[in-house]
């Protein structure tokens, strides 16, 4: 019996090769996306993980400094000063010197490490093995001695075309330096792939940290002697030094992959949500199509178990072959958004070079479960109600459309009771951001639900009003709103769909305008230049003390405000971006507060307190008043924070310090960036080429107008969007062809209704304008519900989601471009959807279609 | 005679560079020519522009107790037997090399900025206790550039270190060793009683025919020491405390030279006998098996009297091997005859393995020695030096 059954089914799907291909492609799709979006995360995360390694090696520990580094006498005297009876063993230690430097347009983590003190890190003493090789005096002799050495990955190198006894360029803190390309290091993790090894002297003089480390890698042997040297070490260290543990850095720099990962994963399972409808229309189709066969089966005796079995085998056929193809389209997808993904990381987070894609396993057995799970949940309804039918009932249609009408009303209430749970999870949840997604996916689940019971209520409205003028409009509508089991579920997908790309739009495009607010008001100078090089807030972006002078000194400047950003420790809290101001009375109306009063802010501010912005008041939980503790060059210091700001520029948020304060506090005199004001007669644009003029020879620097600098921070910002938009392309896209399988479906199930209009004198292309008629009407249909949908959504994105993701306030834009866009969308989805079945309704063979009677 | 043990620190490996991966990059090719002097200085491994021992001159002390940095490489070279109250024994060494990668006048890269991690000389240490109520050997080695006080030497007052080996002069005039090391913390106070024996023609050392293929080397074969060594084992509770005395070998040379093409390594006995006469005899061994030419030793009799040994004055049989676990067969056991002095001596090593697993491997153990002078039964103990085995 089984066999038959089998047959039936085979032989049903390969002759319906649309059918299957459609159902199949949404299938894939939604996977895909899933695997994608893992893919890129996990390829991202990986390349972290690696290039952390390659860069602690097997230090357990490490001793921070701040901004400035430590000094290289706290390594002397951590090597040689004599240890006290208590502490059996020097922890082994080697110094760093590390900072981020290009080459051929690529960024390289240059580090700078002492050879001699790198074994005794990874190996205990008397238990290692070497062995002597022929050159390794004179490779020890070309590191120390040879100017500009350098090592690298062989496929560092091979990718950058550089070979081995070889002089290049190396741009670090604007300067182009000689480098000789020593030897390469073979095999190894790709962690390697994104450094560049050079002695440590060779850093300091390259980095401008003469006198300094970057940090002291320690390797405490695990054991209860370690908790004594671990005391020794603590006493030793000056204040502003910090000794910490690999780990928990590590930990805290995934921390920061955490919030866009949410984000892409958040979107694949929208995709995937939209991609479950599309296979419920697809199966349930496949179902009512052979519903005579399936009565025939039941009245020859075919058990309702046996006929459930077989739709949900089918159905699990369907979801294994979409998985495979999921993956297979996943990876190549993956390929796209990793690039997108690694450089959404290096504007925002840390510079880091994904070149390898992983697929982890548990992505497999994600898409295997959600694909398979997919399939089977959105076959089980119709599977339920093709066996629960009578056996002759099955042939008739009707029955169907009497219980999809009632079953609307149910969905409806059910819709209506979701998105009241949606704002229930809303108030509830309070900073939750994994609550703030679920309620986004109830509200979309809610719009589906109400969506068929809309959809019929419009179309029987519409029937009636047009009964009067137009024959083929009341037809087209009355028939819509018959049929509400095919029509009702691809109208749910688009609408969700629709809501969701309204909801996006409108949230990119509120996020947008109020950078755009915010750049214009917080940009006061004409010029601003800064020390170029990767990483947002690294210390060697410095320009050098003489640039500033010949900047701030030459006839076009009359004021200029400065400022240094580094990354200082928050004892808790983890690295924090902290900007030290010096700031014009300008600049000072340009900081855009939420909190705090404008009056009594900056007499605080020149006496040390701080200016938080929004985003880091938000992640740790600061209000005014409170206090912020950071590592200062003289130890751990509570700091009040006086008033919160605006910011959209880091999702990390900042903290704004006086530059006095900082300079007494952290021992750093260096500068990042400079604003320019100009005399009111001088443009920028005249400026810049003679500013650049003025220091040609010195420093190459980022040198911008006010203008440029909007522009570019406009362009950064679609740049991070730009993965949101692929995903919401791909939502609409699953859609439409959802729209299309149900459209298809329907089509050809009443082709026979069709043919009889075209009996009853209706010309071709009657016949076919009714169906595109009908496919646009539901097109509006499903527009009309996202629309309030679509802007719900948006709120929820901007005051939930946004604000619990990264803490900052959108404020709401609506702009009319945004719902014209979406109605373009579903109009021509529906267009195009119906063109395929509206000319099918046009050619039909009448003669064909009629022989059933 | 540690002529060639300059090697040791030359094989320093840049193991570092890579911290996970196996740096099994190939070494530095033809078509990586270095450039400049620096090409000139790797293109000439005979020494050139360093300092070069060509002929004998007086060697002043305290001055050259102190470095030469005018040389290419140097050592301080301690070795020695302490002894406990309650009876327990061990064998020490703890040796400083200098080495120097360029001539003094080479110009170091950096420019108007200069690190001060640059440098051009390097130094390593190494510390091996053979404790022999445990029937154990154990040892560290540590390297470090000569730059920033991590490592150094100077003269005056004398002081050689390596992160925290070092070698002090104290307030009193005495000199202070001082080695640590996860197991053990050595701490020595030396004094002198003799002047220090200056071996080959009043201290100038060949090592072969080749010019500047020599050094400039003396010893100070009878330091008495006093002082005492930490024991922490692994494992156990609490450390250990041992009061100690004992006699300590210096053996001190400098040079710019390497050993010849056809020299393969060497045995160096370091014996002093119960009588207050030392026995110091270092035999080069060629490439064929054969005993090279430029053998030779110091035997200083009890008044304190040196005599210059050649190679064919002394005899020596090996009449036992040891296998390295690690690769290598060493000779274990001696039989050493010199007739000229009527000296007839049985070596014996304290413990089969005393091998530092070291850049390269090399075996430098605590021996004992029994035998006859003159027809009268002696004994005595002593450090044998084995380089040029390990496989």
């Amino acid at each position: 019996m089984t066999g038959i059954l089998l047959a039936a089914s085979l032989r049903y799907l390969l002759r319906h090769p649309v059918q299957l291909a459609l159902a199949l492609a949404g299938l894939a799709l939604g996977v895909a996306t899933i695997v994608a979006t893992d893919v890129a995360a996990a390829s991202a995360g990986r390349a972290f993980a690696l290039s952390m390694e390659a860069v602690n090696g097997a230090a357990t520990h490490q001793i921070v400094g701040g901004p400035a580094g430590l000094d290289e006498a706290l390594y002397v005297r951590l090597r040689t000063r004599e240890l006290p009876a208590a502490v059996a063993e020097r922890p082994a230690m080697a110094p760093v010197v590390e900072g981020y430097v290009r080459v051929g347009g690529q960024t390289l983590q240059l580090l700078g490490i002492d050879p001699f003190a790198e074994p005794a890190l990874r190996r205990r003493s008397g238990s290692g093995t070497s062995q002597t090789r022929r050159g390794d005096v004179e490779r020890l002799q070309r590191w120390l001695l040879e100017p500009g050495a350098v090592t690298m990955s062989a496929r560092t190198a091979s990718g950058l075309g550089l070979e081995a006894g070889r002089h290049f360029v190396l741009e670090v803190g604007g300067h182009a330096v000689r480098a000789m390309l020593l030897d390469t290091i073979d095999g190894g993790p790709g962690g390697i792939d994104t450094l560049l090894l050079t002695d440590i002297a060779q850093a300091q003089e390259w980095l401008g940290l003469i006198g300094r480390l970057s940090r002291i890698d320690l390797r405490v042997p695990a054991a209860e002697r370690a908790a004594r040297a671990l005391e020794w070490l603590r006493a030793q260290l000056p204040p502003g030094a910090e000794l910490r543990e690999t780990q928990g850095s590590d930990a805290q720099n995934r921390e920061m992959t955490a919030a866009f990962t949410t984000n892409l994963q958040a979107m694949s399972l929208l995709a995937l949500l939209v991609g479950v409808f599309l296979i419920y229309g697809a199966v349930s189709f496949a179902v009512v199509q052979r519903r005579r066969t399936i009565g025939i089966l039941r009245a020859l005796g075919v058990t309702r178990t046996a006929i459930v079995w077989m739709v949900l085998a089918e159905a699990a056929a369907l979801g294994l072959v979409g998985v495979a193809a999921g993956l297979v389209l996943g990876q190549t997808l993956a390929h796209e958004l990793v690039a997108l993904v690694s450089r959404t990381i290096n504007d925002l987070y840390f510079v880091v070079t994904v070149n390898a894609t992983v697929l982890p396993a548990a992505t497999v057995a994600k898409a295997l479960v959600a694909g398979l799970g997919a399939a089977v949940l959105a076959a089980a309804l119709p599977a339920f109600e093709a066996a629960a039918s009578a056996p002759q009932l099955g042939l008739r249609r009707t029955s169907l459309e009497t219980r999809a009408r009632a079953l609307s009303k149910w969905l409806a209430v059910a819709g209506g009771v979701l998105m009241l749970l949606a704002g229930l999870v809303v108030l509830a949840s309070g900073r939750s951001l994994p609550a703030g997604f679920l309620a986004l996916f109830l509200l979309l689940l809610g719009i589906a639900a109400v969506a068929p019971a809309c959809l019929e209520a419009l179309a029987r409205a519409v029937a009636r009003l047009a009964a009067p003028w137009s024959l083929t409009m009341r037809l087209a509508c009355g028939d819509i709103a018959a049929s509400l089991s095919r029509t009702g579920v691809a109208v749910a997908a688009l609408a969700m769909a629709i809501a969701a790309m309204i909801g996006v739009a409108v949230m990119v495009g509120s996020f947008r305008e109020s950078l755009r607010t915010w750049l214009e008001a917080s940009l006061r100078a004409d010029v601003y230049v800064s020390a170029p090089g990767p990483g947002f807030s690294r210390p060697e972006r410095r320009l050098e003390p003489g640039v500033i002078d010949l900047l701030v000194h030459r006839p076009e400047v009359v004021a200029y405000s400065a400022s240094r950003r580094v990354s200082v420790d928050s004892p808790g809290a983890g690295p924090v971006s902290l900007e030290a101001w010096q700031l014009t009375a300008a600049a000072r109306t340009g900081v855009q507060l939420v909190a705090g009063d404008p009056v009594r802010l900056w007499p605080a501010f020149a006496r040390g307190a701080l200016i938080v912005s929004e985003p880091l008041a938000w992640r740790l939980g600061l209000s005014v008043g409170d206090g912020l503790v950071l590592l200062t060059a003289e130890g751990p210091r509570r700091f009040e924070v006086a008033a919160i700001s605006r910011e959209y520029g880091n999702d990390r948020g900042a903290a704004y310090v006086d530059r006095e304060v900082y300079r007494r506090l952290w021992h750093d005199e260096a500068l990042t960036s400079l604003g320019l004001y100009l005399h009111g007669d001088a443009a920028a644009e005249d400026v810049l080429p003679r500013l650049r003029a003025a220091v040609a020879g010195h420093q190459s620097l980022l040198m911008r107008s006010n203008a440029q600098l909007r522009t570019l921070s406009l362009r950064i910002f679609e740049r991070t969007f730009v993965i949101t938009r692929v995903l919401y392309w791909l939502a609409a896209g699953v859609a439409a062809i959802g729209l299309l399988s149900a459209l298809l479906a329907w089509e050809l199930e009443r082709s026979r209704e069709l043919a009889m209009l075209r009996a009853l004198g209706m010309t071709p292309a009657g016949t076919g304008l009714l169906v595109e008629l009908q496919t646009v009407f539901m097109g509006l249909a499903a527009l009309l519900a996202a629309l309030p949908a679509g802007l719900l959504t948006a709120v929820v994105l901007i005051d939930v989601i946004n604000r619990r993701a990264f803490g900052w306030q959108i404020d709401f834009h609506l702009r009319a471009g945004q719902i014209g866009e979406a109605l373009t969308v579903s109009l021509a989805a529906a267009l195009a959807a119906g063109l395929y079945p509206a000319w099918r309704a046009a050619h039909a063979l009448l003669a064909r279609e009629m022989r059933v009677e | 005679m540690r002529a060639g043990t300059a090697w040791l620190v030359l094989a320093l490996l840049l193991t570092g560079c890579a911290r996970q991966a196996d740096t099994s990059a190939p070494a530095p090719g033809p078509a990586q020519a270095a450039t400049g002097r620096l090409g000139q200085l790797l293109a000439d491994p005979g020494g050139r522009g360093f300092a070069r021992a060509l002929e004998p001159r007086e060697l002043v002390f305290p001055r050259d107790h102190g470095p030469h940095h005018e040389f290419r490489h140097e050592w301080w070279y301690f070795t020695g037997h302490l002894r406990a109250p309650g009876g327990e024994r061990f064998g020490f060494e703890l040796t400083f090399f200098r080495f120097a990668l360029a001539p003094p006048e080479f110009p170091e890269p950096g420019g108007a900025v200069r690190s001060a991690w640059r440098t051009r000389e390097i130094y390593s240490a190494h510390f091996a206790i053979t404790d022999l109520g445990q029937r154990e050997f154990r040892f560290a080695e540590s390297y470090a550039r000569g730059a920033l006080g991590l490592a150094g030497a100077q003269v005056s007052p004398l002081r050689v270190w390596v992160d925290d080996a070092s070698l002090e002069t104290r307030a009193d005039g005495r000199w202070r060793l001082h080695a640590r090391s996860p197991d053990d913390e050595l701490t020595l106070d030396l004094q002198a009683r003799q002047r220090p024996v200056l071996n080959g023609d009043r201290g100038f050392s060949r090592k072969s025919t080749a010019t500047g293929a020599a050094s400039y080397y003396y010893s100070m074969p009878r330091l008495e020491a006093r002082g005492h060594l930490v024991r922490r084992r692994e494992g156990a509770v609490a450390s250990e405390r041992f009061e100690l005395d004992g006699l300590v070998w210096l053996d001190r040379e400098w040079g710019s030279g390497a050993l010849g093409a056809e020299q393969a390594g060497w045995d160096w006995f370091a014996l002093q006998l119960d009588d207050g006469s030392t026995l110091m005899f270092y035999a080069l061994r060629r490439r064929d098996g054969r005993r090279d030419a430029f053998s030779a030793g110091t035997w200083v009799d009890r008044a304190g009297h040196s005599r210059s040994l050649g190679g064919e004055d002394v005899l020596i049989e090996v009449t036992d091997h040891w296998e390295s676990p690690r690769g290598g067969r060493y000779p274990a056991r001696w039989r050493l005859a010199v007739p000229e002095l009527a000296l007839e001596l049985e070596i014996s090593p304290e413990l089969a393995d005393q091998e530092l697993e070291t850049t390269p491997r090399y075996w430098e153990g605590a021996v004992t020695v029994r035998g006859s002078h003159r027809g009268a039964r002696t004994a005595g103990q002593g450090y044998v030096e084995l380089v040029g085995y390990a496989r």
